[in-house]
């Protein structure tokens, strides 16, 4: 009973009346509520709950994305997979002669991403784009599934023992058996191969390449007795002269040489020591765009170019001409005083010629035999085996299956039926072979003309080696099961040749293959490691093995002779056929990244597209060659085959000269079917060599490509030419737009900064006083500053070095990779609808005839005072602590403001369903399909597999951008934390970083005194610049001036 | 609300109309079967509306990416519209509000159809903020409510944000001045009605009777509403313009552009007034109620408003030569010489040459030219929206960016589209209310000293106007 206590809150407290003492007892004094109306009235209360709930579900049902399916748990776990963490596998990457040695990034047990291997002497750790998109091909669509006989463009399945008795009753029926592949670096293939010539004596291997190193092949051979590419030393060369090499590029080794070349290009103040590097050529190649000087002279005349370069220095160093053909007269001239230069440098000079003719290569490496080269810089200790391949073999075999003599033929990593200039011969020749069998993993041209398919695994699910350079091995290592019934191209033919140390026992008897032999032959020539696991144990671990070099001195023998250089031609326009860094030679067509990934010279993508060169009226207009326009279509007509190509106005293509990209035409196979045109048909072949170039008759506009896709409108910052009213040069660009150079509207802009390497220290002042300028206007503000926010902690910051850049795009498709950004296909990109996060900039400026070029890396800035941080209305991007511009793509509703706000245009917008992410599949029509295939690209489960599980897959109608691979640098944050230590350099690399082959990119905290970043932009002082440093925005990427150190002499 | 009006200002309604005549002839559009010309507009609308659901159905549903903006041009036909439809709306208010307040009389004539129009204007024009969006099923994001995602709030900062406020408040108010208004004439409409059409006007004219505490509680409500409305003018043009004048992109960060853009809001308002008067006051014979005089006024705020407008458009061009900034004198550079060229020369033309015709008496009283003359200033007050928003966005800072836009057919069906949802509204309207505002109008009719009742009804009213010569001129131009 209730007590008082002597405490009480009324006098019916007091008086412990009954009314009292019932309500005390209860907690609530109210009658219950619930039973006063009836049995269970509604209260207002309830209602409103209800309400509330019943609104709160709606909504969070109406803006909650459908979860993933298919989420399968481990039933027990492997050990070496932690979900959430990436395992990382040293592997190489090789296709042909292609080579770079990798890392792996798998996530679960899928291969995700790519990473330059840094313990490789060849690659350094750089990438191409090449590599970089082979992680996509893994999980092409178009993969072929199992082995069987080929019938109706299609596959019927058969069991591997089925299949191998049939071959094996084939192969064992006498007569030739020939195998036609690309160049092959494997030494552990090639054993393979020389047990299955041992099995069958009747067998030989045919080797070419897509596209022809013969005569250089074989003028080295005929020079200095060694057929090999010897080791170009580009870092030890101070005066560069390519005859149209485009050795940044596509010529044999492009990732090794662009490493070399950038070392003596990354100069900051006048007392560094610049390379100078004159290209020799045409059409406005990667290399060419990157050379000090280019001379201009037509594809015919580089013979003649040759001879006189060779004529020159003879007569310098006081040897015999030549003679030879003639170059044009400007030409002659530059070559003249090039001769000097070369001369002056003598030892540190290099000579490079991309020419398939073996007399003029010859007569290159008499040229770098009498500027003291050879054994400098051109270096036969370390000679390259990246190119073996000779056509003439090739030719030979058409011959021979014609005439009926080879009853078994195999095609390993090779199409002919496309690649080879004489495919349809070829085809037919093809087709009088009793067996013929492809190990291509999908149906290209060649397999779809094969009575049996084989495929073998993808390169990502196999084992290998690798020996690109003499004593640099590379091991391949699976890093996953393979997908699909295919296997080993080498496990097939040791199958076949029933060889005796496949222990077809073991469940993967090629890795038992390829380590007995490493453990065998190479173990031996070693002497790190005591025993043969430890030493493939190690090999693996690395993916690099090197043996000691033995020093090897070449002479150059024989003689050179002019007799055997092209001459000049004297048709009206000449085309000249080469290869891109992405589509190479079309091998790499099927692979929607690449595709994707715009020609770093003329900017489209997804097609080859016919280069026109540009003319200056003079007055006012800047136009195509016969009045053509970007998208007009033209008939090009050689030797009366006719092919209807599409323009695009390319600036540096010489007069009289057209040009077109190899690659382009693809009949079957995957995505690349159907865009561009083959021009393989179109290229002539002289003494069994394939010429790269001819002449043509090309057509007025015939009509329009309806979706003409060059990323790129405008290509230009203020060439120059002679203006016919003013009697001077003038700025042409300006003019033509209308603007007659209105107080340098166009060249003032602070985006690129360039100057002559002699002019430093005039750049170095000019860009101290627009530093100056910008403070000053930056610093007229109303609002204070915020810089004391990031004054503490980590600040993150980027150096981009614009001499270093390349423009080989490999960043842009590792960008790719690592953020999940979608390809959108042909169509969307011709509206500018692409998604790339990061793009290469290409600014021509200088002559307009033969202008220099530069190439601007550009992803978000992450601005300190982003302009689109304060107009979006959610809040959707916003500022981290650490500086980043981030995106919460939950938030964002698609107002697009921040697009429009943003000075860099870096902002992209999810303009449709790309990554079918959306719930209804009726809106998927115009996102990217591959032809034939029954559901859009990102819609097959196989290609999702590429997807890093780190990134977020956005969807329809948000905007995305540059996260400065903010799930690296959460992981690199989490990774010090760890290990209790503050945050390094190494803990985050952007992908981007990573991807570079020339290191031009640098990122890390700026707030770190000691940071590499830091180091890189004090180091660059007053060159360092931000891109529109004067709009008060506050980029934290820093870009350096571009210097060049062109020969003033050349000009004009 | 009744003043005397000297009897040597021309009457403001013609025909020696009496009370009931006025009645009659403003309350039985809404009670005659529709009209043939009625039938067939209507159709005609409602076909452009069904394109507009259609279209824009399909954009939400396909996404954005069905219009031709790219990643260089984010906005293009979408904001044009927007802008356009909601300067279009300004004239309502100003004749309603600002008119209002200065005792400009003559404004009873057009007041309520011009209401009409400006809130049709708005509906139209916010289509456009909402379905531009990528997600639009999430546009309620925009609002700063109470929500359990955190500190997570709405953007102040941003001018889309002050939009949403802006035109929200600009619809509420500018609803309220013209319902309220509305009310009586609802009355007189009912009280004309039987059965259940005498029923709903009932329920709409909120039971007014029209004892004199509902007029006195009225005119008082007029006037607070419309000391609302006049800093809305004023203000909302204001407002949109930020969404440009803020930015960092050249072309758009010019601190001219609040009162540009309220002029040209003006001038574009009172073009489409004009181009909607026309029309009515043909169609429903109101010839004596908007009369040529009611025309020619508007047309001299037209020429007014045009010239302001001109003078902005050589104004930017001169602060951007004297800025000697390159930005931006490349910027307007390539407005009056670039890809777009012909979109500046269309705007330069429609905008601040054409009307500069009505500095001529003969042409400012010419139904015909100002029909013709309001569609022309239209196109060019379009044309502006786009040149400032197209024509900047596809040749900003670096040109390796460039781009150039063109329309598809689904953002063209969305605009013609938002023409057949306004004309759908609108013509709904003049079936179900007075298009002139009878209460208003009749407070006018009566002039100090005329006598409309009587025997010397007649005599004196004659006497005191037809005579004048200001209406001889007025018929010989009309």
């Amino acid at each position: 009973m209730h007590e008082n206590n002597g405490i009480w809150v009324s006098t019916e407290d007091l008086n412990k009346e009954e009314s009292f003492l019932q309500s005390a007892e209860k907690e609530f004094s109210i009658e219950n509520i619930d039973q006063t109306e009836g049995n269970w009235a509604a209260s207002r209360r309830d209602f409103l709950k209800l309400m509330g709930f019943g609104l709160g579900a709606a909504t969070i049902a109406a803006s909650c994305e459908i979860p993933v399916k298919r989420a399968i748990p481990y039933v027990s776990k492997p050990d070496e997979i932690v979900p959430g963490v990436a395992n990382y596998f040293a592997t190489s990457f090789v296709n042909g002669g292609d080579y770079c040695a990798v890392l792996v990034k798998t996530r679960e047990g899928r291969p995700i991403k790519i990473e330059g291997n840094s313990l490789s002497n060849v690659t350094g750790g750089g990438t191409s784009a090449r590599a970089q998109a082979m992680v996509l091909s893994l999980y092409d669509t178009k993969r072929i599934k199992s082995a069987g006989k080929i019938a109706d463009g299609g596959i019927n399945d058969q069991s591997w023992a089925d299949f191998d008795k049939e071959v094996k009753a084939k192969l064992a029926a006498g007569g030739n058996v020939r195998i036609i592949t690309n160049t092959i670096i494997s030494p552990t293939a090639k054993k393979a191969l020389a047990e299955f010539a041992a099995k069958y004596p009747n067998s030989r291997v045919v080797t070419y390449d897509p596209v022809s190193s013969a005569a250089l092949l074989a003028a080295n051979e005929q020079s200095f007795g060694i057929r090999a590419i010897p080791g170009y030393r580009f870092d030890a060369a101070e005066v560069i002269v390519s005859f149209g090499a485009d050795f940044l590029g596509t010529w044999i080794s492009p990732v090794e040489y662009a490493r070399a070349y950038a070392e003596k290009r990354r100069v900051k103040s006048a007392k560094d020591n610049m390379s100078r590097h004159y290209q020799v050529e045409s059409h406005m190649s990667l290399t060419g765009s990157n050379a000090d000087n280019r001379i201009m002279v037509k594809p015919s005349e580089q013979g003649a170019a040759i001879c006189t370069l060779y004529n020159e220095i003879a007569s310098l160093t006081g040897g015999a001409g030549i003679g030879g053909p003639k170059v044009n007269d400007k030409a002659a001239g530059a070559l003249k005083k090039v001769a000097k230069e070369l001369v002056a440098a003598r030892g540190k000079s290099l000579v490079v010629s991309g020419s398939n003719n073996v007399s003029e290569q010859v007569i290159v490496n008499k040229i770098n035999d009498m500027l003291g080269n050879v054994n400098t810089t051109v270096d036969f200790s370390h000679p390259s085996y990246q190119r073996q391949g000779d056509e003439r073999e090739m030719m030979r075999l058409v011959e021979e299956m014609n005439a009926g003599q080879v009853a078994v033929a195999i095609a390993w990593g090779a199409n002919p039926a496309y690649e080879l200039p004489n495919s349809t011969k070829f085809a037919e020749a093809f087709a009088k072979v009793g067996t013929r069998v492809s190990f291509s993993g999908i149906l290209d041209e060649t397999t779809l003309l094969c009575t049996h398919s084989a495929p073998a695994n993808h390169l990502l699910e196999s084992w290998g080696d690798a020996e690109p350079r003499k004593g640099h091995f590379s091991l391949i290592q699976p890093t996953i099961a393979p997908l699909f019934n295919t296997r080993q191209a080498e496990h097939s033919l040791l199958e076949w040749a029933d060889s005796a140390n496949l222990n077809r026992e073991d469940e993967q008897p090629y890795y038992q293959y390829l380590k007995s032999h490493w453990a065998g032959d190479l173990f031996a020539t070693q002497n790190k490691y005591s025993t043969p696991a430890a030493f493939w144990d190690m090999s693996l671990h690395d993916g690099i093995f090197e043996q000691a070099p033995s020093l090897v001195t070449a002479g150059f023998k024989g003689t050179v002779d002019a007799s055997g250089v092209t001459k000049p031609s004297s048709s009206e326009v000449e085309i000249s056929f080469y290869e891109t860094v992405n589509i190479g030679g079309g091998q790499y067509a099927h692979n929607p990244w690449l595709q994707e990934m715009p020609d770093p010279i003329t900017r489209t993508v997804w097609g080859n597209y016919l280069s026109v060169p540009v003319e200056w009226d003079g007055v006012n207009n800047i136009n195509g060659w016969k009045n053509l326009n970007d998208g007009d279509t033209v008939e090009v007509d050689i030797n009366g085959q006719k092919q209807t190509c599409v323009v695009v106005k390319t600036f540096g293509q010489m007069p009289g000269t057209v040009s077109i990209a190899l690659g382009g035409g693809r009949q079957s196979g995957g995505s690349g079917v159907g865009f561009g045109v083959n021009v393989n048909p179109w290229l002539p072949v002289q003494g069994g060599l394939v010429q790269y170039h001819t002449g043509a008759s090309v057509s007025g506009k015939t009509g329009e490509e309806k979706h003409f896709s060059c990323v790129q409108d405008h290509h230009t910052l203020g060439v120059t030419a002679m203006g016919k009213e003013e009697g001077k040069v003038i700025n042409a660009d300006e003019k033509s737009l209308g603007y007659k150079g209105f107080q340098g509207s166009l060249t003032d802009r602070s985006i690129i900064f360039h100057a002559n390497f002699k002019e430093l220290p005039k750049l170095e002042k000019d860009m101290a006083d627009f530093h100056a300028h910008s403070s000053h206007l930056n610093e007229q503000t109303l609002y204070p500053d915020n810089v004391e926010y990031f004054g503490t902690g980590i600040k993150w910051g980027m150096y981009i070095d614009l001499n270093s850049c390349i423009g080989c795009g490999a960043c842009q498709v590792a960008c790719l990779s690592e953020n999940n950004v979608p390809v959108v296909g042909k169509k969307e990109v011709a509206r500018h609808h692409e998604m790339t996060w990061l793009r290469i900039d290409r600014y021509f400026y200088g002559d307009l005839e033969n202008p220099k070029v530069v190439y601007q890396p550009m992803m978000c800035q992450h601005c300190d005072n982003a302009p689109c941080e304060n107009v979006c209305p959610v809040n959707a991007t916003n500022h981290s602590m650490e500086g980043i511009n981030q995106m919460a793509y939950n938030r964002c509703i698609g107002t697009r403001y921040c697009a429009n706000n943003c000075p860099y245009k870096v902002r992209r917008f999810n303009w449709l369903d790309y990554t079918t992410a959306d719930t209804w599949p009726a809106n998927e029509e115009r996102v990217f399909w591959v032809e034939g295939d029954e559901k859009p690209f990102y819609a097959d489960n196989l290609v999702r597999m590429v997807m890093n599980p780190d990134v977020t897959v956005r969807s329809r109608g948000v905007i995305e951008k540059c996260s400065l691979c903010v799930q690296r640098i959460q992981e690199g944050k989490l990774t010090a934390k760890q290990e209790s230590r503050a945050i390094m350099d190494n803990d985050v690399r952007t992908a981007c970083q990573t991807a570079c082959p020339t290191g031009a990119i640098v990122f890390g905290n700026t707030n770190n005194p000691d940071s590499a970043v830091n180091k890189a932009r004090k180091n660059a002082g007053a060159l360092a610049y931000q891109v529109l440093e004067e709009i008060n925005v506050r980029p934290v990427v820093q870009y350096s001036a571009k210097i060049h150190n062109s020969n003033e002499e050349l000009v004009s | 609300m009744s003043q005397a009006v000297a009897p040597v200002r021309h009457v403001l309604i013609e025909g020696n109309k009496s009370y009931h005549n006025i009645t009659e002839d403003l309350c039985s559009p809404t009670e005659k079967a529709p009209t043939r010309e009625w039938i067939i507009a209507f159709s005609l609308s409602a076909a452009f509306l069904a394109l507009y659901v259609f279209a824009i159905v399909w954009t939400v549903w396909k996404g954005i990416g069905e219009w031709g903006s790219n990643r260089t041009i984010n906005w293009a036909w979408d904001i044009t519209n927007f802008v356009w439809w909601i300067g279009i709306g300004h004239a309502g208010t100003l004749i309603s509000a600002i008119l209002l307040l200065f005792r400009q009389r003559w404004r009873t004539g057009v007041n309520r159809a011009a209401e009409a129009m400006t809130i049709f204007a708005v509906i139209c024009a916010g289509q456009f903020p909402i379905f531009h969006m990528g997600r639009v099923w999430l546009a309620f994001f925009i609002f700063p409510f109470p929500n359990t995602r955190g500190p997570l709030w709405t953007n102040f900062n941003s001018p889309l944000l002050w939009d949403v406020f802006a035109i929200s408040t600009y619809f509420s108010v500018s609803l309220l001045f013209w319902y309220t208004g509305l009310v009586p004439d609802l009355a007189t409409v009912r009280d004309r009605a039987t059965g259940f059409r005498r029923k709903m006007y009932e329920l709409f004219s909120f039971g007014w009777t029209g004892s004199a505490k509902h007029w006195q509680r009225w005119e008082a409500l007029s006037l607070v509403l419309a000391g609302i409305s006049t800093p809305l003018v004023l203000s909302v043009h204001t407002i949109v313009s930020f969404d440009f004048a803020t930015s960092v992109i050249p072309g758009w960060h010019t601190t001219i552009f609040p009162p540009y853009f309220v002029a040209g809001a003006i001038f574009s308002g009172f073009a489409m007034v004009q181009t909607l008067m026309v029309l009515t006051r043909k169609v429903l014979k109101l010839e004596e109620y908007i009369t040529i005089n009611h025309i020619e006024s508007m047309n001299k705020v037209i020429v007014l408003t045009g010239t302001i407008v001109g003078v902005a458009y050589l104004t930017e061009l001169f602060i951007a030569w004297y800025s000697g900034y390159v930005y931006e004198q490349f910027a307007f550079y390539n407005r009056v010489f670039g890809v777009y060229w012909w979109a500046y020369f269309g705007m330069m033309f429609c905008n601040v040459v054409s009307p500069q015709l009505f500095w001529s008496r003969k042409i400012r009283r010419s139904i015909w030219w100002t029909f013709f003359l309001s569609i022309v200033v239209n196109i060019g007050m379009w044309f502006e929206r786009f040149v400032i928003i197209a024509t900047t966005l596809a040749r900003d800072y670096l040109p390796s960016s460039w781009s150039y836009y063109s329309p598809t057919w689904v953002e063209i069906s969305i605009f013609t589209g938002t023409m057949g949802l306004f004309f759908t509204l609108y013509l709904i309207f003049t079936r179900v209310a007075p298009v002139v505002a009878v209460a208003e109008i009749k407070s006018i009719l009566k002039v100090a000293g005329d006598q409309y009742v009587g025997p010397k009804a007649q005599k004196q009213h004659d006497h005191g106007h037809s005579a004048a010569p200001v209406r001889n001129e007025d018929q010989n131009a009309g």
